[in-house]
C-alpha cells in the first residue's frame, strides 16, 4: 500500500511525538546513557551531512558534474564564514551570493 | 510563583531561540516551496513533525515521491535524538499528570530543550537546601518549559509559512540559490556547533561517502554510508575512552 505525502507526514509526526513523549511519561528518574546520547548525536550529524551532499551534488544516481564544483566552492565558503563569525546566517548569505553569481556567470 | 508568571519567564528566556528559529524556518519554507510542496503539507510538517533536521531530511525524498519507508526511516533516525532530550527533562516535571506531559512534549526541540534544561539545573543547584513542594515545582518547571517551547513552536510554524509565501514571489532564474539555502544553512549550523575531533571527522566522511553511496543506490546509499560513518566514529571513540580508562 502506497501512502500519500500527507499520510507519510502524519506517520512521521507520530514517531516524533513518541520519541518526545515516551521518556517523559515512562522514564522519569532514568538517566539516558551518555554513550548512547553521543551515538544519536553523531547519527544526526552524519545524516545531515549525507543529505547536504546528495542535495547539492547528486541528481538521482548521477553526480551533477557541471554545477558540483561551484556548489562545493559556495559550501566551503559558507562553512568557513559561519565558523569564523559563529553565525550560520552569515555563512548562508555568503554561500547563496556565491552560488547566485556562479549560476549567472554560467 | 504562578503558572502564568513562570510561563512569561520562559518566554523571555526563549527570545534567543526565536531569533535562531527565524532564518532556519524561513529557509525551510523557501526550500519546501522550491520542492513544490503545498502550503498545507508545509504547515503539517512544521506543526506536526516540528523538527528542522528531520524536515530537511525528508524534504527531497518526499518531493521526489520516493518510497514511504525511505522517508520514514530518514526522518525517524533524525528524530531519535529526542529520546535523550526528553529523558533529561523528565525528572524536572515531577508530579505533573500524564496528559499535560503528553501535549507539552510535542514542543521539545534541540533549542527549546537546552534553554529550560540549563535553567532547571541552575535552579536545582541554588535551591538544594530549601524545602519546596515537588509537585508545585514540577508544574512551575512545566510552565517555564511551555513558555520557551510553545512560543518557539509558533515562531517556527509562522516562519516556514512566511518563507513559503516569500518564495512564491521569486522570479524564474533563482533555482540555484533556492537549492542552496537549506543545505547551506544546515552546514553553517553544523560547523558552528562542532567540538572536538570526532564530529568534524564523521561529518567529512559522511559528506564524501554519501556521493558514491547515492550513486550505487539513490534511495538508500547515502543513508547507509551516514549510519556507518556515525557508528564507526562512535565505536572508535568508545574504544579510545575505554582504553584510556583502563590504562
Amino acid at each position: 500500500m502506497e501512502l500519500t505525502r500527507s499520510e507519510i507526514i502524519i506517520v512521521l509526526g507520530i514517531t516524533a511525538l513518541a520519541f518526545r513523549a515516551v521518556p517523559q511519561l515512562y522514564f522519569v528518574g532514568e538517566k539516558f546513557p551518555e554513550a548512547w546520547d553521543r551515538l544519536l548525536r553523531y547519527l544526526s550529524y552524519a545524516l545531515l551531512c549525507g543529505i547536504i551532499a546528495t542535495t547539492l551534488f547528486m541528481k538521482g544516481a548521477a553526480l551533477e558534474r557541471d554545477m558540483a564544483p561551484y556548489r562545493a566552492t559556495a559550501l566551503v565558503a559558507a562553512t568557513v564564514v559561519a565558523r569564523w563569525t559563529k553565525s550560520p546566517l552569515s555563512g548562508l548569505i555568503v554561500g547563496t551570493l556565491l552560488v547566485s553569481v556562479f549560476s549567472w556567470l554560467k | 510563583m504562578t503558572f502564568s508568571s513562570r510561563f512569561r519567564q520562559g518566554m523571555k528566556a526563549a527570545i534567543p531561540v526565536w531569533i535562531a528559529f527565524v532564518p532556519s524556518s524561513v529557509a525551510w519554507g523557501i526550500a519546501a516551496q522550491s520542492h513544490k510542496l503545498t502550503l498545507e503539507e508545509v504547515l503539517l510538517l512544521s506543526a506536526w513533525v516540528y523538527s528542522g533536521p528531520a524536515q530537511f531530511a525528508v524534504l527531497g525524498p518526499l518531493a521526489e515521491g520516493k518510497s514511504a519507508i525511505q522517508v520514514l526511516i530518514a526522518g525517524t533516525l533524525m528524530n531519535l535524538r529526542f529520546l535523550p532530550m526528553s529523558t533529561a527533562l523528565a525528572p524536572f516535571f515531577c508530579g505533573v499528570k500524564r496528559l499535560p506531559l503528553l501535549f507539552s512534549s510535542h514542543v521539545v526541540s534541540a533549542s527549546s530543550f537546552i534553554v529550560p534544561y540549563l535553567q532547571f539545573q541552575k535552579e536545582r543547584d541554588s535551591e538544594a537546601h530549601t524545602e519546596s513542594d515537588p509537585i508545585a515545582k514540577g508544574y512551575g518547571n512545566l510552565a517555564f518549559f511551555l513558555g520557551v517551547g510553545v512560543t518557539a513552536f509558533i515562531v517556527w510554524v509562522a516562519g516556514t509559512a512566511t518563507g513559503f509565501i516569500v518564495a512564491r514571489g521569486f522570479p524564474a532564474g533563482f533555482e540555484e540559490p533556492l537549492k542552496f539555502i537549506l543545505p547551506g544553512y544546515f552546514a553553517g549550523l553544523l560547523v558552528v556547533e562542532m567540538k572536538g575531533r570526532m564530529v568534524p571527522l564523521i561529518c567529512a566522511v559522511s559528506l564524501i561517502a554519501a556521493l558514491p553511496g547515492a550513486a550505487v543506490s539513490p534511495e538508500w546509499g547515502w543513508l547507509a554510508t551516514s549510519v556507518v560513518a556515525a557508528w564507526v566514529g562512535w565505536s572508535l571513540e568508545e574504544w579510545n575512552l575505554r582504553a584510556a580508562k583502563s590504562s
